[in-house]
């Protein structure tokens, strides 16, 4: 395999099911254009594409796939296995959109008094300040840290309006991770995720999954909370105009409150990453 | 570019505080009107991140993008950026302003200035709807000038005008010559029909 060309979307891992509920009949997707069916053998995933078996493994409550031959391992969360945490399978929400929109608006906070009203956010607490971003080139992964928001209701666990910190983090070009303020376990952070499994260039299937401390709410109560805040989120993806995630800046008007975002594309377009993404400002 | 007025909306659809979708020439624009009762036609999309102002929201005189609150005025300038509430927005910001003017209780747009006035109609406003279709309307007895169809139905004159949509779809916008609720209801339906039919459900 030396010496062929790395093809920077086929070689990534996706996120293409998710284990507790894959039964006996498997489950018959896409990815990236291409049908793959999953299925467990023996407890072990097994995907394929046309006949062909793709590499595999389980992790973080989801079925990882790839087209190519992936370089590196799978992204490191290591809460993940930190004990006492409830590890909660949301489920998924397709959108009609780029996978790339959906990871951008996953890192965005402004939109929160707005899309989240009463929840995420809420008038007059709309100021975004200032907070970190960097790329940090030791891992290749874009983090903002010292993010700070104030929230009415942050988690299913909050009883008032707090102002919540986060960091953002995105390990992978469609998926994104946050650490978020533990209102029942101050000094440690919530783990929530965004998984997006590319179907095509213009429609993904979400799949959210969380590593919580919270030994109290109903598992359905968690589920249904995020399930109401990626449903609000999906008005928003899928009238986005272009639907394709613009990488170059002059289509659309960032401000400081948007340099996640801007590190993200800038990110993408560096690794070559355009799959959901035009590179000319049309 | 279309070189006419469009026919987009009926006057009391369109109350102060209401945003909209419509199309003019296959362009996609937000129609909408402030608290004083002033009608607006612009790009639906927010230069910010390209979401649609038709899902938006009207305060005042202010038209505001739902997906992070930033709100334009008049002359399509943006107005506030609530992220950074003592920001002042710069020049640059700015949502593509096309024209509407109202008229007969109609609201006309184009996407760049006319000399001419919109065609001048008469009755009272029925309703409008989408057909999924693009009927030739001389078939069901209509005279067609332009955006402008006239003809009777169930014998009350009718004056249909059109708004070709992009996707092979015709908007209508009715009015007729009567202001009597039976005969109107009656009108409704007849319209129904003519869809239905143009649509070719029950041909």
């Amino acid at each position: 395999m030396t010496g062929q060309t790395r093809d920077p979307v086929r070689d990534e891992w996706y996120p293409v099911a998710l284990v507790s509920r894959l039964g006996p009949q498997g489950r018959d997707t896409l990815l990236l254009g291409e049908a793959i069916r999953i299925t467990l053998e023996n407890d072990a995933p097994l995907v394929t594409a046309a006949g062909r078996t793709l590499p595999s493994q389980s992790r973080y409550g989801h079925v990882w796939t790839s087209l190519g031959t992936p370089p590196h391992a799978l992204f490191d969360i290591p809460e993940a296995d930190q004990p006492g945490r409830r590890l909660v399978d949301v489920g998924l929400v397709r959108v009609k959109c780029s996978p790339l929109r959906a990871v951008e608006n996953f890192l965005d906070i402004a939109h929160f008094p707005f899309v989240h009203t009463d929840i995420l956010g809420a008038e007059p607490h709309t100021e975004v300040g200032r907070y970190d971003v960097t790329i940090r080139d030791e891992v290749d992964e874009v983090w903002a840290t010292k993010v700070h928001f104030y929230q009415p209701q942050a988690a299913k666990s909050a009883a008032g309006g707090i102002t919540t910190e986060y960091m953002y983090r995105v390990p992978a070009p469609t998926v994104s991770v946050l650490y978020k303020t533990c209102p029942p376990r101050p000094g440690e952070w919530d783990v929530i995720t965004l998984f997006v499994q590319p179907l095509t260039e213009t429609l993904c299937e979400v799949w959210p999954w969380m590593a919580l401390f919270d030994d109290t709410t109903p598992m359905t109560d968690l589920i249904h909370f995020q399930q109401t805040i990626f449903l609000q989120d999906r008005s928003i993806l899928e009238n986005q105009q272009p639907s394709l995630l613009p990488l170059d800046p002059g289509l659309e008007i960032p401000t400081r409150a948007d340099l996640t975002s801007v590190a993200y594309r800038r990110w993408l377009k560096r690794r070559g990453y355009t799959y959901g993404a035009q590179l000319v400002a049309a | 570019m279309t070189v006419d007025w469009t026919p987009v909306a009926l006057t009391r659809d369109l109350p102060p505080l209401v945003v909209m979708p419509v199309t003019v020439g296959g362009a996609e624009l937000a129609l909408w009107r402030s608290a004083s009762g002033r009608v607006a036609l612009w790009a639906d999309r927010c230069p910010h991140r390209g979401m649609r102002l038709s899902h938006g929201f009207v305060r005042g005189e202010a038209l505001s993008c739902i997906y992070h609150g930033w709100s334009y005025g008049a002359s399509g300038q943006c107005l506030r950026i609530p992220a950074h509430p003592d920001l002042a927005p710069p020049e640059a910001i700015r949502v593509p302003v096309s024209h509407a003017t109202e008229q007969d209780g109609v609201i006309w747009a184009a996407l760049s200035p006319l000399a001419s006035k919109p065609p001048a109609v008469s009755g009272t406003p029925l309703r409008s709807l989408t057909l999924d279709a693009a009927p030739d309307l001389s078939a069901f007895g209509f005279t067609v000038h332009g955006p402008v169809a006239s003809g009777t139905l169930s014998g009350t004159p009718v004056t249909l005008l059109l708004n070709p949509q992009p996707d092979g779809r015709v908007t209508v916008h009715a009015l007729c010559a009567t202001a009597a609720p039976a005969t109107l209801a009656a009108l409704s339906r007849d319209l129904e029909a003519l869809r239905r039919v143009a649509e070719g459900a029950f041909a």
